[in-house]
């Protein structure tokens, strides 16, 4: 059975992200599934990089606590990680350039030389690494060879073969000298096809699928690469992409191209939300559909931009002054944000509200495998819903006159409907016209201050929220058999993975365990998720922050009250093990 | 065609000698003269008395956001370029909370046409200054007279990448429609700067202040030449204020450059389905 971890370090600004991605592409290409995730600081050139892919026969969305073969490209790399290796542990590096004293199984390899004797870049001790890996590990050197010449097939054959030479020397070294401690970890075998993808990869997968025409952002961490990958494929899937000056314009942008009739989005963290929010609200009143992608990290201010939390959740459910409805979802993993990032757009258009999609850095930046047949399936199940977004008008005029504009048949924007939900006219539609209005507005769209049309808008709005918990709304999935555990998981978000592993230790404890995991994070429907509490079992509500946030609103919705609490706000993602430790502890 | 009653909402409730309801007039009468209808133009309102106009005039519109009308009219621009878009915004509004939004509006040269209502003032606030007064200007918020110097808004607009700048005087509808029009007919970024009397809270710059100051640009004038026209601009700091076409050139606009849109509007275009072209990379 393969399970192992893979990790690669060294200074920042030398090729490591790049090298993580092709390691854990040629594991998937090899019949394996994989989860990623890196850890790198605020710079681009200095500081340290680290980044380690866990490898199984089954998917898997958690870390390691071990790590079974570590690169280190510098120094820095063996004593950051050292703490995590095993007897057992292989840890390859260059006796030229630092000593190991530690009795560990050494895999000493001469990037040095190599490098000086083929006259290659610093940079190209990654690809000799990757030689080494696949080597140690009994990969397939050809799958290697093969990434590597897509990777440069733009610049030519003679870079390729250059690249070769490296790949090559690297894992001669290792079958000529240690062919004794060759793990057949990664032996190629028939596996299913996987697509290697990050969570911001998915939330533009998703964005695609579901026909989003627009996409506006300012580049912030961790939701930056949303904006490259949409900005890459834009000509090819004909969106328009626009990096704005600044967040606030982004927001407004996309409510510009939304009612003017596009599917459009917005993504960024939490500062960046924060400078959204005037506008939040106003999508808000003039029911303007609009998808925001919030990738979150340690605040406040400016925080760790490049580690992760799960703070920003309490914020984003309360965005926006004044009362108006909103939807957020948290997906629990790539597959997930590949299908609520679809439903979030459809959410958005149908109840014509602000539709808040959640990520963190851990979910955000990490890789994982995500079955090519699963995707293909539910682009083919999919189907756009724009509510009731039209484009023509009955009892059309061609030429409007002030007269059929104050006839009864005259369309309203605003119209008080059962459901709260009102006709949305593309604008340019011939006949008609209307206006959007931040202000209080009567149906027709025109400024109110009387308290009666206040009241009718603030109900018709509020109504929209009602239909969606009787039409859309989720309830959190229960893994683990609820009736039969005694101890039960609360979470949300990206700590799925990591909770589910947890799970699988506790039951090799002995202990019987389940989750309720909530992605459709609010509204919530109160008493249907009440009813999922019992009296006599302990629940343990799990968060990567340091208030409990998601225990705070479940309380102020449903008035269940979780004492036990797992929180980590240092930055790094909880840890199975760190939940089992705990768990044990209580 | 269009009438003017077909333009018209509710009665404004601006105050009486307002120089609003000149621009107001003109922005219809130059919308009928360009043969648009309430159901073929888009138009974006600030926050302010000039976004008030929201209610008085009939068009595809959303009230914006005090300074945020630009990044909405671009957003409606993108997703339909064909469709002519207008943004009637105020001079604390666009040149204040929203300045950050002119320049890189300039700068990306997109189709819209900004009418700027500037009086110097924050009228519906009840008369604080505004970034176009003058230095010394009194008001609510600036007891003791406003310490900054004001926006050269043609200065700044010009210097920033917009394609057509032009200043008009809401006294003068006729001239202001021809402004309007021509700003509306320029492909590209433009922008026309209405000098505006204030009749409550501005006593400074009243009809009689801008009638005494405020000059017709010659027929000669050549409005391609960056330099004069920043040098004319200049004249503004000295209370001086040319009207006219100050700079007009033809330069692709920021939708001609994005190929995507060559076939059709964002918003018209067929559905993209050619889903392995985006995960085949990811293999």
């Amino acid at each position: 059975m393969t399970d192992f971890t893979w990790m690669i370090g060294g200074e920042a600004g030398f090729g490591i992200m790049t090298t993580g991605v092709v390691f854990s592409k040629i594991a998937t290409r090899s019949g394996y599934h994989i989860f990623d995730y890196v850890e790198y600081p605020s710079l681009i050139r200095g500081g340290h990089n680290a980044y380690e892919v866990h490898v199984a026969d089954v998917e898997v969305s958690h870390l390691n606590p071990s790590i079974d073969v570590l690169v280190c490209l510098n120094k820095e790399t063996y004593e950051k990680h050292k703490h995590r290796l095993t007897s057992s542990s292989l840890v390859v590096f260059d006796q030229e350039e630092f000593e190991i004293k530690e009795d560990i199984k050494k895999i000493i390899v001469p990037f040095k030389k190599i490098l000086s004797d083929l006259k290659g870049q610093p940079i190209m001790k990654n690809t000799i690494s990757l030689g080494v890996s696949i080597g140690l590990l009994g990969g397939d050197i050809d799958e290697l060879i093969k990434i590597i010449s897509e990777q440069f097939s733009k610049k030519g054959n003679e870079v390729i073969n250059f690249n070769k030479l490296f790949v090559q020397a690297g894992y001669d070294a290792v079958k000529k000298n240690y062919s004794d401690l060759i793990l057949n970890y990664l032996v190629k075998k028939i596996g299913e096809e996987n697509l290697v993808i990050t969570g911001n990869d998915a939330f533009a997968l998703g964005s695609v699928i579901a026909d989003a025409r627009a996409y506006v952002a300012y580049p912030m961490t961790p939701s930056s690469t949303v904006l490259t990958d949409l900005a890459a494929w834009q000509e090819k899937v004909g969106m328009v992409v626009r990096h704005a000056e600044d967040e606030i314009s982004v927001i407004n942008t996309a409510i510009g191209s939304s009612f003017a009739g596009v599917r459009s989005a917005v993504g960024t963290s939490g500062g960046g939300f924060a400078l959204m929010v005037e506008s939040l609200s106003f999508s808000g009143i003039t029911e303007i559909p609009i998808v925001v992608f919030i990738a979150q990290r340690p605040g406040p201010a400016t925080g760790m931009p490049t580690w992760t939390e799960q703070g920003d959740l309490l914020f984003s459910v309360f965005s926006g002054h004044g009362e108006f409805p909103k939807i957020v979802l948290a997906p629990g993993d790539n597959e997930e944000m590949i299908e609520l990032t679809a439903k979030a757009y459809n959410l958005a258009d149908i109840y014509q509200m602000p539709v808040i999609v959640m990520s963190d850095m851990y979910l955000s930046e990490s890789h994982k495998s995500v079955s090519k047949k699963f995707v293909d399936k539910f682009i083919s199940e999919y189907k756009v819903n724009r509510g009731k977004l039209i484009n023509e008008i009955t009892n059309n005029k061609s030429q409007i006159t002030n007269e059929s504009q104050n006839s009864n048949n005259k369309y309203l924007r605003y119209k008080l409907s059962d459901d709260g939900i009102s006709e949305r006219l593309v604008p340019g539609t011939p006949g008609s016209f209307y206006q959007a209005n931040s202000y209080e507005h009567i149906e027709d769209g025109h400024t109110t201050e009387e308290a009666q049309p206040r009241i009718d808008q603030v109900d018709k709005r509020a109504r929209k929220w009602t239909t969606y918990l009787k039409s859309d709304f989720s309830m959190p999935k229960v893994y683990g058999e609820l009736e039969k555990s005694e101890m039960v998981f609360v979470s949300w978000g990206s700590t799925k993975g990591i909770i589910l592993q947890a799970q699988k230790l506790l039951t090799a404890k002995g202990v019987v365990s389940a989750l309720i995991h909530f992605n459709h994070i609010y509204p919530l429907d109160i008493e249907k998720v009440k009813a999922l509490f019992k009296e006599n079992k302990k629940y343990i509500l799990i968060e990567n922050n340091s208030w409990g946030q998601f225990g705070k609103l479940l309380m102020m919705e449903t008035g269940i009250k979780i004492k036990e609490k797992i929180l980590k706000y240092d930055g790094r993602p909880i840890t199975a093990e760190e939940v089992v430790h705990k768990v044990i502890k209580l | 065609m269009a009438t003017i009653q077909d333009f018209s909402g509710y009665n404004p409730t601006w105050c009486p000698g307002c120089g609003d309801w000149g621009i107001g007039v003109a922005i219809k009468q130059a919308l009928i003269q360009l043969g648009l209808s309430p159901s073929s133009v888009a138009a974006v309102f600030g926050i302010g008395c000039s976004g008030n106009m929201n209610d008085f005039l009939n068009a595809y519109a959303i009230h914006s956001l005090h300074g945020r009308a630009l990044p909405n009219a671009i957003g409606i621009k993108l997703a339909n370029h064909k469709l002519p878009v207008i943004a009637i915004v105020g001079d604390g509004d666009c040149y204040g909370e929203g300045g950050n939004h002119l320049l890189h509006a300039c700068r990306g040269n997109h189709d819209i046409t900004v009418i700027v209502h500037d009086n110097g003032v924050y009228g519906l606030t009840t008369g604080q200054s505004a970034p176009t007064a003058q230095k010394g200007f009194k008001s609510k918020s600036t007891p003791s007279g406003i310490l900054e110097t004001p926006i050269n808004p043609l200065v700044l607009t010009l210097t920033s990448g917009a394609t057509f700048v032009a200043q008009s005087f809401a006294g003068d509808a006729i001239h202001t429609i021809s402004m309007i029009k021509a700003a509306i007919g320029h492909k590209g970024f433009s922008v026309v700067n209405i000098l505006q009397p204030c009749v409550t809270f501005n006593k400074i710059n009243t009809y009689q202040y801008y009638l005494q100051r405020v000059y017709k640009l010659g027929e000669d004038y050549k409005k391609d030449d960056f330099k004069i026209a920043v040098q004319k601009s200049l004249e503004m700091n000295e209370e001086k204020f040319p009207t006219g076409i100050l700079y007009q050139v033809k330069k692709p606009t920021y939708t001609d450059q994005l190929p995507q849109l060559k076939e059709d509007t964002l918003v018209n275009r067929k559905r993209f389905t050619d889903f392995d072209k985006i995960t085949g990379p990811f293999i």
